[in-house]
């Protein structure tokens, strides 16, 4: 079985922006992409689109996007995986490579969320669960989902209202820093902690932003690899997992289990144990989802993710330095988008490139978790500089 | 709104979906009536939650009606103040998740108290409720 690696990176500027259309705003992250791996785009035999849509006019982003981007009767999809479709689209890309159809894969991700108004958007990210028992009836929306996980946490774990906004704090901190993220300024632990309740106990800064944005990554076998780039970043160890639908059929609301079978599957793959990861991207759609995110992927003990942020072990010069481009909190989440910015980011974190946030590299190992829904997909992913 | 131009589409979609309840019937029909009932499994004895005609853990698609009772443990909440475009209508609502005597789950609004009188672990108890359209749907309250 080759090696796959990541070759070239894109990422579009995340934000509202009302600048491009869904096939514009993917080219930016294509073109960078294609340019950073210096491959001809005639190599690329397959380019899967992560893309949850719905909320922007097209429905069949794969062949829009590549039609844009002069990509000529190449194979592609458009792979859904909810807020992990990223990762579903860079594993998709991985398999077609290991399976050895194609040498060279792009795995892009790209969503539209601000064309429609943001009632609608919540609605639509509302219906992403079991639409017939927990939204007709019930009106879901994405923070009551993750607040019924919050609320159990905080009776279990002591975990505290301030806690999860001083995870907001520390996205907008390193945010600031990424010239990329949707929201560059910092916020004091009193404006998170009183801001909009959304759904209690989660306030409008435990949120993610709608956000419109995309990014790419070009895939390569060793082979092609070795001819392309002297800086590959090696995809070690993919793990994915789903769990119910209906979180009812959930067996309890203090982690996703889903995060800790792709955790397991991805550490077993690519022979590496928690303490081996350098810097990561947590899922933090909600801070709540950071906060178990640290403890289902054993960087610390469960119920222990709140002592974690407070004692600042996640930031640089911690033990584990986790979404130093801002998070999903700060640099915006573009569903579809997410996986592929995170698996950018951390090749960049590799590669010694991430400019003001940068994290010390000593092992050379990095880790992107990108969960769908909430713990309905999880991915995980591993990347090595060797 | 952004000063970008826009082409502004304006070509409304309005989803009215039918979705069939016919193997699953009589639950809403014990809605209807008062009753909360699930299927359980003639040939492996699993009782799903929500109901359903084919049996997720052996795959047999006998099964047999079983009431669940109507008694519950609130296992967690959250008190919705921004809700979607369908439910702007209503006011903030909270949604729980209970637990059955039989220990399966319910997720469900909670009626009847505000978000402060919710604790963990109360005794609720599940009522009958119908929408403007008339379909039957359950809630809890504080027992």
């Amino acid at each position: 079985m080759t090696r796959v690696a990541i070759v070239g990176v894109g990422h579009s500027k995340f934000g509202k922006r009302t600048d491009v259309n869904v096939a514009e705003l993917a080219f930016e992250s294509i073109k960078q992409a294609v340019e950073d791996a210096k491959v001809d785009r005639k190599e690329i035999g397959n380019v899967v689109v992560g893309s949850a849509g719905g909320w922007y006019e097209e429905s069949l982003p794969a062949v829009i996007v590549n039609e844009y981007a002069g990509l000529n009767s190449v194979g592609t999809m458009r792979v859904e995986a909810a807020c992990a479709s990223g990762s579903a689209a860079v594993k998709a890309a991985y398999n077609s490579i290991v399976s050895g159809e194609t040498d060279v894969a792009m795995a892009v991700g790209v969503e539209k969320m601000t064309e429609v108004d943001t009632l609608t958007s919540v609605e639509l990210i509302g219906r992403a669960g079991s639409y017939m028992w927990e939204f007709e009836n019930f009106g879901m929306t994405f923070p009551a989902y993750y607040a019924l996980y919050a609320v159990a946490h905080m009776n279990r774990f002591g975990t505290k209202e301030e806690d999860m906004s001083r995870v907001a704090v520390k996205a907008h901190h390193y945010g600031a820093m990424n010239p990329l993220a949707q929201f560059q300024k910092e916020i004091t632990l009193e404006k998170a902690l009183g801001s909009q309740v959304v759904s209690w106990p989660l306030k409008l800064y435990d949120a993610c932003p709608l956000t419109d944005g995309s990014a790419a990554v070009i895939l390569a076998s060793e082979e092609a690899a070795k001819k392309l780039t002297d800086t590959p970043v090696w995809i070690r160890g993919v793990g994915y997992s789903s769990d119910s639908a209906n979180l009812s059929r959930r067996n309890d609301y203090v982690g996703l289990e889903a995060t800790v079978a792709a955790a397991k599957r991805a550490y077993a793959m690519a022979k590496v144990a928690p303490g081996d990861v350098d810097v990561a991207t947590a899922h933090d759609c909600f801070t709540i989802a950071e906060l178990m995110a640290y403890e289902d992927l054993g960087f610390c003990k469960k119920g222990e993710g709140a002592k974690m942020v407070r004692e600042g072990q996640t930031e640089v010069g911690g033990k584990i330095p986790v979404n130093l481009d801002g998070g999903l909190k700060a640099k915006g989440h573009p569903i579809g988008a997410t996986g592929v910015s995170m698996a950018v980011e951390i090749t960049k974190q590799l590669r010694g490139e991430a400019g003001p946030h940068q994290a010390p590299i000593r092992n050379g190992v990095g880790l992107v978790h990108n969960v769908g829904g909430t713990g309905h997909y999880a991915y995980v992913t591993i990347l090595s500089r060797s | 709104m952004s000063d970008d131009p826009a082409l502004h589409s304006r070509r409304p979609l309005t989803l009215r979906f039918d979705i069939p309840i016919s193997r699953t019937r009589e639950f809403w029909d014990g809605l209807r009536d008062g009753r909360f009932i699930t299927t359980k499994c003639k040939n492996c004895g699993n009782v799903s939650f929500p109901p359903q005609a084919d049996c997720p853990n052996c795959m047999k698609g006998e099964f047999e009606w079983v009431d669940l009772g109507r008694d519950a443990k609130l296992l967690t909440f959250t008190y919705v103040q921004v809700t979607p475009a369908s439910f702007v209508e209503n006011d903030p609502y909270i949604i729980a998740i209970g637990e059955l005597a039989k220990g399966l789950k319910v997720l469900a609004w909670l009626e009847g108290i505000g978000p402060e009188d919710a604790k963990l672990g109360m005794a609720m108890r599940i009522e009958f409720r119908a929408s403007k359209e008339g379909n039957p749907y359950y809630v809890f309250v504080k027992a």
